[in-house]
């Protein structure tokens, strides 16, 4: 087990390097010379003095070779430097850290909606399969799938004008624990809901046909049990599989829902660093999202084999 | 494994095939729902001049903000231009990305993913690598970084061919965007594509027909594009149809956030986040848009779906 976790980290650490290198030479050769943007925004004299412009480069290293920035760059962000912002001068690391929290509490909570909601539809939606409450569950994940965030969202709140005074909509981050965060967490949690209902549904399908369920069902084992104990169990493992995606879908989707609910977190911050060109946090955003999503699908190669012994053990046979 | 069409002895009927998956496709009502409103969707694109009430930049600063009416069906916005107008050419826009991006990426994987499946190694454990990575990327985030990095490469060498030619064309921001969002789109889309081809052709290679090709002393080019590509279309018009969505959800989201097709050029994602400023007193600014929006993706998806049943019974009750 310990062996297997180790090739795993092995396999996964210069994947990530990989990715990292990817990104970072995307911004490098794509954005120029960042000192010359610095400049560029900060108008008088500065701006055209080359002999200043040169020193400062020199300075800040920039006359290096590109695998030696990037090496640079690298251990600077293990002592959890990200360089400073080419907008604000502030330092990447402090605005990430503000805005983090919002995202992260966000995604999380999207992630416990997710599971209670989606795992408990998805096994009524399989053990009936191709009945009209089937039809109903699967079309509505269908639909929730297909709109993007940036849909959902102004739509629901076009819906709600019809009860609600202007002023009561929910605008900003109020907390955790205000009203305000409700529909921006159903908003971001309808794509992870549709896909989660979608994998229960069909592992649900492929573990009924099974001989223990079968014969749980035949010495008498009352339905209700034999969904919480026969067939949870084993629906759960492929379904922690999709972790990694879920990932990926929470992040995309936070980049809108915090832009249409106006919540200060990393998506915004992405967007606001679009639109001005700051190359050193659009840089950080991206490696901390690409990371988050390779780490879900690192742990969900660690927890595999716990969850499920027959991945790891070459004797038995994957049905 | 993955169904691919099934060859059934004794079936020699031209077309009975796609004429099975048809007859499938047609009992299912929510597809067949989609395909309507699809069909619909590449009618108004197509005929969008012809059937706009207005032109969709023709500004009447007398009539702004007006909430739907029988002169305007969907109101309009607030420099007076008639939002079903606007929708209408949006929905040119959106199909114009999305076809082309989807031929781009199609392309692309098509070729990359029959090279690796056919002929593997190194190339095919590369290119399993390649994909592998920019799948585990939030694609979003990776589009950012790649749109940010090429606006300005891309700037300069426009601005360097209109000194060249003296053309006009390269001074043309529209095109700018529109190159940038095709670029950046078929960059991230691809990767899907080929690992599909991949996984059908290797699992085609072997069978009996491409063993008795083989033995007929076919080159490898003909086998690959008349044995074994054909019979991996099945599984590709299904993905085929879900890219189409995708790319098209992708061209909205870039403009949404600012960074696709910018104003005045009309795009469903600028118009949705126009209206998301002033929504809560012109709701109808923001409703047009997201409403069609989310009905046309809602029919690309119950269109794949249905595709999906019709081409892989395998998959059936």
């Amino acid at each position: 087990m310990i062996a297997y976790i180790l090739r795993r980290l092995l396999l996964w650490v210069p994947s990530v390097m990989l990715v990292m290198l990817g990104v970072y030479a995307l911004a490098f050769y794509g954005a120029g010379d960042p000192i010359k943007l610095i400049f560029l925004r900060a108008p008088g004299d500065v701006a055209y003095d080359p002999v200043k412009i040169e020193a400062i480069r020199e300075q800040a290293g920039l006359n290096e070779p590109f695998l030696v920035q990037f090496g640079t760059y690298l251990l600077n962000l293990v002592q959890g430097n990200f360089g400073n912002s080419l907008f604000s001068g502030r330092s990447v690391w402090a605005m990430i850290s503000a805005a983090a929290p919002v995202s992260l509490l966000l995604g999380l909570m999207a992630m416990i909606v997710t599971a209670l909601v989606a795992i408990p539809l998805g096994m009524i939606a399989g053990m009936n399969q191709n009945s009209r409450l089937d039809y109903t569950i699967l079309g509505t994940a269908v639909t929730l799938w297909a709109i993007p965030a940036y849909v959902a969202g102004p739509l629901l709140m076009v819906m709600l004008l019809a009860i609600l005074p202007k002023g009561a909509m929910p605008y900003g981050w109020g907390g955790l624990f205000s009203v305000k965060i409700i529909l921006p967490l159903i908003v971001l949690s309808f794509q992870p809901i549709a896909l989660i209902i979608r994998q229960t549904r069909a592992a649900v399908i492929d573990v009924m046909t099974e001989d223990f369920v079968r014969t749980a069902r035949a010495k008498g084992v009352p339905e209700r049990v034999v969904a919480l104990r026969h067939i949870l169990r084993p629906v759960l493992t492929p379904v922690v599989t999709q972790l990694g995606l879920i990932m990926i879908t929470i992040v995309n989707g936070a980049i809108f829902v915090e832009l249409v609910f106006g919540l200060p977190g990393l998506g915004r911050l992405t967007v606001q660093a679009l639109i001005n060109s700051d190359y050193p946090v659009i840089l950080a955003v991206t490696l901390i999202g690409s990371f988050l999503v390779m780490a879900s699908n690192l742990l969900v190669d660690i927890l595999y084999p716990l969850l499920d012994p027959r991945a790891t053990d070459p004797k038995a046979s994957r049905v | 494994m993955t169904a691919g069409p099934i060859i059934t002895p004794g079936d020699d009927r031209p077309g009975s095939l796609w004429r099975d998956a048809w007859r499938r496709l047609r009992r299912n009502r929510l597809a067949v729902a989609g395909l309507v409103i699809l069909a619909l969707l590449v009618l108004v694109a197509a005929f969008g001049p012809w059937l706009t009430p207005y032109d969709f930049l023709s500004q009447n600063l007398d009539a702004r903000n007006l909430p739907p009416s029988m002169a305007h069906p969907f109101g309009t916005d607030d420099l007076g231009r008639d939002v079903l107008s606007r929708v209408i050419y949006g929905a040119r826009t959106a199909f114009l990305v999305a076809v082309l991006v989807t031929a781009v990426a199609l392309l692309i994987g098509v070729v990359l993913g029959a090279i690796a499946g056919f002929y593997g190694g190194a190339f095919d454990k590369g290119l399993m690598w390649v994909t592998d990575m920019t799948m585990s990327v939030p694609q979003l985030l990776l589009v950012v970084v790649i749109n940010a990095s090429l606006k300005q490469p891309i700037t300069l060498w426009m601005e360097a061919r209109y000194l060249e030619t003296l053309n006009p064309i390269y001074r043309n921001s529209a095109i700018i965007d529109f190159v940038l969002v095709f670029g950046s789109m078929a960059l991230i889309s691809w990767p899907p594509y080929a690992r599909l081809v991949r996984a059908q052709v290797l699992s085609i290679r072997n069978r009996p027909y491409v063993t008795a090709a083989r033995a007929l002393g076919l080159t490898n080019r003909i086998i690959l594009t008349r044995y074994v590509l054909p019979n991996a279309a099945g599984p590709l018009i299904v993905a085929v149809s879900a890219g189409l969505g995708t790319a098209m959800v992708l061209e909205s989201a870039f403009s949404f956030l600012g960074i696709g097709v910018n104003p005045p050029t009309p795009s469903w994602g600028n118009m949705i986040s126009d209206g998301l400023r002033v929504w809560t007193n012109y709701p109808h600014l923001l409703l047009a848009p997201a409403a069609v929006l989310a009905v046309v993706t809602v029919a690309f998806n119950f269109l794949g779906d249905g595709l999906n049943d019709a081409l892989n019974p395998k998959g059936q009750k």
